[in-house]
């Protein structure tokens, strides 16, 4: 790739990869993080400028890296910065997440639910660094926070009675979540996201945790696949969401009942120690 | 092309380490960097510590191969890079004690010998997250990630065996993408598991997973034509864009590892999208998507299938499913109840490849396909081979009996075409009419058709 004066802007990108139809598309610039990869020498210069050419997405980078819920209590200044900090793969991931609120259209009543995935994402990210001693990286568990239910705004744009599923899945404390999508769609958020992520080509574990994260099998089960990293997004983020439910107050879903035992157990976590995380954690959640 | 390299390497492990049985070594040698045994004394340490293996406590190998070490040297120059050794030797040893041996493989490999080890798993998660914990260098902070590989000896194992499977799993890890542990004999892709691939292979899957990281997966769009010049599908065909790699290549290897669950399902999912968009520059022509036998028998077929449906929005009969016609005799209650599912879901089904498998004519009529594709091997026998005629005269009639459209394919010669249509065959796929094309090159073609 040359690196000629006319860079391709990261905004043009977007513009060409705004959601027309079906999901939205992988972004162009993931292609160029790993085209880089491959690389014997990566040019982090070439890329460090194509995300400098864009201002919000060096921001939230910036932000990001900075951020101790990503795991990396970095001070940096600029994307370059970042990129040094983060390494390419994880810099991937970050970007991924950062575009992906930027790839829906944005809508009004979108906005509680991208604050909520945005709050269960940081709060993946403390867990994983105070509960799983970072058997969990933080990123893995930050991102793994923001695209676990992409697959409920894509449904919502879809299908006319999405919201009235949701309501019913959501109050249902017998039936999984996606058993209850299924009857109606014949199809579930956490399918539909997992072929958005498989879209993006995000690593497997990611994929997998999206497609079973309502799946208790999945969170008990020993030796089969999905990995013990993928059992570990879920767990996380299901302990973040019941624990900003607990925080607030407002418990809106059954997945704690259904789920809530099983995280427990793969996390090696007891009912006292998960008060004791509401205290610890009540910085974080204030955090936003 | 790491693993590639270890995989040889690990071959020729078991001659070394059958030499160096034989020879009884002197005295360990030592590495003067992290002070573990160099490769060479660690095969008669493994010899050693395998005599006192025990079916409860059974010696323990984990392989650890740093990830993009290359990378590394190249950014910190080989000082930097020796300073990592260094450090995470260090620190694997503070990790695992006292009791365990360590021995550096090359470079940038180690493998721990640990007997009496109480949980081995628990072990290798230690050891990688250890590795994975930031290290400092310089101003920066690094982030270091490995594969490993974990086996233990089993009774009456040949230890060269067991260092071999651990080798392999750690392989098997980097594949995936390396930062992960993998047990030896879990190695977690379906199919993947006893699956020994030749050497050519592993290129081929090195190559194909690489070309996966850079989203180079595409597909290309070939039309099948009818008598009347009208466009009856477009088939969509897998193509890896610059990497070198033919479909003929990286399917058969897709299939034999389980990859190919992933690249059908991207298939469908890109092909229904496709078919969206077809059907918004006003074509209503259906695309044909291939299925394989592992995708069709995944518990989650249906659900994939209408998520496509949904999410791009196309209607179920701009969509067709490319079946072999051995699943249609398939056993498999997921087969057949996903094959029940397509067919409820509304998309149309063909029987791909019809005419070589072992079909059972008898079934013919209660099967939901709607198209046959004759088989291209019948094509290319045309027009000498009259055999062959014979039967596709056949298949013409079947087919019209019981109202299914019969399309041939591969077609590449007026010759085939003359003596196709001569046995009543209409519907042709080939190069005769279109090569598979890239989306844009199909828009345009379409277009060109319709303005002469």
């Amino acid at each position: 790739m040359t690196t000629g004066i006319n860079l391709p802007s990261v905004e043009t990108q977007l513009e060409r990869s705004l959601w027309e139809i079906g999901i939205p598309p992988r972004p162009v610039i993931l292609d160029q993080i790993s085209t880089e990869m491959q690389k014997d020498e990566p040019d982090v210069h070439h890329l460090a400028r194509i995300i400098a050419a864009d201002v919000a997405l060096s921001a939230s980078l910036i932000n990001i890296t900075n951020s101790p819920y990503f795991g990396f209590r970095g001070h940096v200044n600029t994307p370059r910065e970042a990129l040094m900090v983060l390494g390419l793969n994880v810099t991937g991931k970050a970007i991924a997440g950062i575009i992906m609120r930027r790839a829906f259209p944005s809508s009004p009543h979108l906005e509680r639910f991208w604050d909520a995935s945005a709050r269960i994402a940081r709060l993946s990210g403390w867990l994983a660094q105070n509960v799983t001693h970072n058997k969990l990286r933080a990123d893995d568990a930050y991102t793994f926070g923001l695209f676990r239910d992409c697959g409920i705004p894509i449904l919502f744009a879809r299908h006319a009675g999405y919201a009235q599923i949701l309501n019913v899945a959501n109050h249902d404390a017998m039936r999984s979540f996606t058993d209850v999508e299924n009857d109606t769609l014949p199809t579930n958020h956490a399918m539909v996201g997992s072929m958005m992520a498989q879209n993006w080509w995000l690593p497997d574990e990611t994929i997998n945790a999206i497609r079973y994260h309502h799946h208790i099998e999945m969170l008990d089960a020993t030796s089969i696949p999905p990995t013990l990293n993928s059992r570990y997004n879920i767990a996380v983020a299901q302990l973040a969401e019941h624990l900003l439910q607990r925080h607030s107050g407002l418990s809106m879903t059954q997945e704690w009942v259904k789920l809530g035992e099983s995280c427990l157990r793969l996390l090696n976590l007891t009912e006292d120690d998960v008060s004791r995380l509401l205290i610890d954690a009540a910085p974080v959640i204030k955090s936003a | 092309m790491l693993y590639f390299k270890n995989l040889i390497v690990a071959g020729r492990t078991a001659k070394m380490m059958t030499h160096a049985l034989k020879q009884n070594m002197p005295k360990p040698a030592i590495d003067s960097a992290t002070g573990f045994l160099d490769r060479n004394s660690c095969f008669a340490k493994i010899a050693q510590l395998a005599s006192l293996s025990t079916p409860d406590q059974p010696l323990t190998l984990i392989w650890i191969s740093l990830d993009r070490f290359k990378q590394i040297n190249q950014s910190f120059g080989h000082h930097g890079g020796d300073e990592v050794i260094v450090q995470i030797a260090q620190r694997l040893k503070n990790k695992a004690g006292p009791r365990v041996e360590w021995c550096r493989m090359s470079g940038d490999e180690f493998l721990c010998i640990a007997l009496n080890c109480e949980d081995a798993e628990k072990l290798t998660d230690d050891l990688l997250h250890e590795i994975e914990v930031p290290l400092p260098l310089g101003d920066l902070l690094l982030h270091p990630s490995a594969s490993l590989g974990m086996a233990q000896l089993s009774a009456l194992e040949d230890p060269a065996e067991c260092l071999e499977r651990a080798d392999r799993a750690m392989n098997t890890a980097k594949r995936a993408g390396g930062g992960r542990a993998i047990t030896s004999g879990d190695e977690p892709l379906p199919g993947r598991m006893g699956v020994h691939l030749a050497h050519h292979e592993l290129v081929v899957e090195n190559k194909l997973h690489l070309a996966l990281q850079q989203n180079a997966l595409r597909l290309h769009y070939q039309p099948s034509v009818d008598a009347d010049g009208r466009i009856v599908s477009v088939e969509a065909l897998m193509r890896c864009a610059g990497h070198d790699l033919s479909p003929a290549e990286f399917i058969p290897v897709a299939e034999k590892t389980g990859l190919i669950i992933k690249l059908g399902e991207w298939s469908l999912f890109e092909g229904a999208h496709f078919a969206s968009r077809l059907a918004r520059a006003g074509y209503s022509i259906p695309v044909s998507i291939n299925v394989s036998r592992a995708q069709l028998a995944t518990a989650h077929f249906s659900q994939a299938l209408h998520s496509a449906l949904l999410c791009s929005g196309v209607r179920p009969e701009q969509i067709e499913l490319e079946l072999t016609e051995s699943l249609f005799m398939d056993n498999s209650m997921a087969i057949q109840e996903n094959l029940r599912a397509a067919h409820r879901a509304g998309v149309n089904i063909a029987i791909d490849d019809f005419g070589t498998g072992y079909s059972c004519l008898a079934n013919l009529k209660d099967i939901c396909a709607g198209k046959l594709k004759i088989d291209r091997a019948f094509v290319v026998a045309l027009p000498e081979d009259k055999r062959a005629l014979s039967v596709i005269r056949a298949i013409a009639r079947l087919g019209d009996e019981l109202g299914m459209q019969v399309v041939a394919e591969g077609v590449e010669n007026q010759a085939q075409l003359d003596a196709l249509k001569q046995a009543g065959i209409h519907t042709i796929q080939g190069y005769i009419h279109a090569h598979p094309m890239p989306e844009e090159s199909l828009l345009s073609w379409l277009a060109n058709r319709k303005s002469l």
